[in-house]
Order: structure tokens, then sequence, then C-alpha cells
């Protein structure tokens, strides 16, 4: 059920977000975020600019895989729900790699009606090394 | 290489820019990543919404950028090659959401620099903050970027 919406109480500490499977990521995906973005920084793009820079060949933006657990976030707490997002780029995602996406619910708080549900998050590679780690605080709505 | 100080932490901002939320960006943004949710991406979804319209997805701000300052104004302000550029870290806090037509305003200034030995030897981390104001002067979302240089 994508799209679901969730509420407040039926949300408890250690519930795990559904995972979300991206890629394997291909070249125009990132030529295509490239363009969306308006980063077009070549060692997203250039293979050879890539590995002249030291960096052994292309990667992906981080702000892509960003997106990603944003996406996983939103998927489960539902589009507007997300309050803060903050990550670190733990390692690079390469072209071919697919990134799981997963989250974990760490905390709930109400207070002035609006009821806080704070995440870690993160995402992962095909080898389980993790690429994204973070928090995010989404809003959710109350069945009262 | 070190960091040149002429952008020096606790110095003046960049100059505001403003920016007008285009509805194809939006669309295009959240495919651009694969996100289909019906909310960034259906007109008729979003006008039925508490929102009025579409919405970007949470890290669509992040895109904002000074049209007139042209691609790597900062970097080349820190004397610094793009090919030696990382994103170290990103936060966006949400305060509301940002639909089509609306034009916000977006300060930005360097609130940190600081140099560490990593794995690969030594790094810069030059840490950003941004604003993000609509037309009433309200904030709509703040920002923190880290970016590593590796020197």
């Amino acid at each position: 059920m994508k799209y679901a919406k969730v509420y407040f109480e039926d949300v408890k500490v250690g519930d795990e977000l559904p995972p979300l499977v991206k890629g394997p990521i291909e070249q125009i995906q990132l030529t295509r975020y490239a363009g969306a973005s308006g980063d077009f920084n070549p060692i997203h793009q250039d293979d050879e600019f890539a590995r002249a820079a030291g960096m052994g060949g292309v990667f992906a933006h981080g702000m892509l895989s960003m997106g990603f657990v944003a996406q996983a976030t939103t998927d489960w707490a539902g589009a507007g729900t997300v309050r803060k997002l903050g990550v670190r780029f733990a390692a690079l995602v390469r072209l071919k790699d697919v990134v799981t996406c997963r989250g974990r619910v760490l905390a709930k708080s109400s207070k002035d009606d609006v009821n806080l549900v704070e995440l870690e998050v993160w995402a992962e590679n095909q080898r389980g090394e993790k690429v994204v780690t973070g928090r995010a605080t989404v809003a959710l709505a109350s069945r009262a | 290489m070190p960091i040149q100080g002429n952008r020096g932490v606790g110095g003046p901002e960049d100059a505001p820019f403003s920016v007008t939320l285009e509805r194809g960006k939006i669309k295009e943004f959240a495919r651009a990543i694969g996100d289909l949710n019906p909310f960034y991406l259906d007109d008729e979804v979003g006008a039925a919404s508490e929102w009025g319209d579409i919405i970007a997805p949470p890290t669509f701000a992040v895109t904002f950028r000074d049209e007139r300052a042209g691609a790597g104004a900062l970097l080349r302000d820190l004397g610094v090659d793009i090919a030696r550029v990382l994103h170290g870290e990103q936060e966006v806090e949400i305060v509301r959401q940002l639909t089509p037509g609306e034009t916000y305003l977006c300060r930005t200034k360097v609130v940190d620099i600081y140099e560490k030995t990593g794995k690969s030897g030594p790094m810069a981390f030059v840490v950003r903050e941004t604003a993000i104001t609509d037309r009433t002067n309200e904030i709509v979302a703040t920002m923190r970027h880290i970016t590593v240089v590796r020197l």
C-alpha cells in the first residue's frame, strides 16, 4: 500500500520503514538529476574527468541519494510530512550500485497539537555498506 | 592548497537572490529521483490537497541557486577546484511546503571553515547556512550544507 496514511497513534518506537530499493544506478539517471537540480559538476558525468580527479570514476550526486532517503520517508509518512531531514554522505554511490533506503522510529513527541516522530534513516549499497546516514523528523496527523 | 580566507567565517552574506518556483521544475526533479508521488506530480491531487497545489519534494530547496552568480561562484571565491569538492553533509528544515508560482528569497552565509585530516589526507570543511523566506518575510525553510574540499 504505497502512499498509505500513517497516523501518529499507530506508530511505535522501533517500527521500521518499508525498505525502498533504488537502482541499479545508471549514467542516464545522473545526467537527468544534473538537469533537474542544476548541479552539472562533471565528476558525476565524465568518467575521464572523475578519474583524473582521483575519484576512480563517476559517482552519484549525494543529493540524489538524499532524495532517495526522502522518498523512503515520505512513502511511509506521506508527502508534506517532513519537517527536518539531515544526512551525512558516508560513502560514494557508483554506477550499477543498488541503493536500499531504510529507517527506524527513534522517538515520538506531542506538543501544541503537533505530533512529531523522530527517525533514524540511512541508505546502504548492495554490499551492506552505509552510503548515507541521517535523521528525519516528520509531523503526523492524529486519529483524534 | 589552503582555502582562501576572502570569504571568511562570519563575513557578509552572499547577495540575497530570489527564485520563483516553476511547476515543471518540481515535476522534473521528482521524476529525476524516481519519486512518482502524486502530491509532487499530479495537479488535480495537489489542488485537492491541504496545500491547494502540488508541493516540492523535501530536498528540492537545495537546488535553489543564484542564476546571476553562475555555477561555482562559492568555489571560485574560495579558490577551490570543482574536481576536489565533495558533499559532506546536508540538512533541510521545512517550515512550510514550497508550492509553484511562489517567489522565495534565499540568503546564504558561511558559518564555519575548519580543516581535518582523514583517511584520504587533509580536507577542509566549509559550512554554509541558507534561510529561505517568502514574500511576507516569513521563514519557509532553512538549510545547512557542509562541503568537503580535498586539499
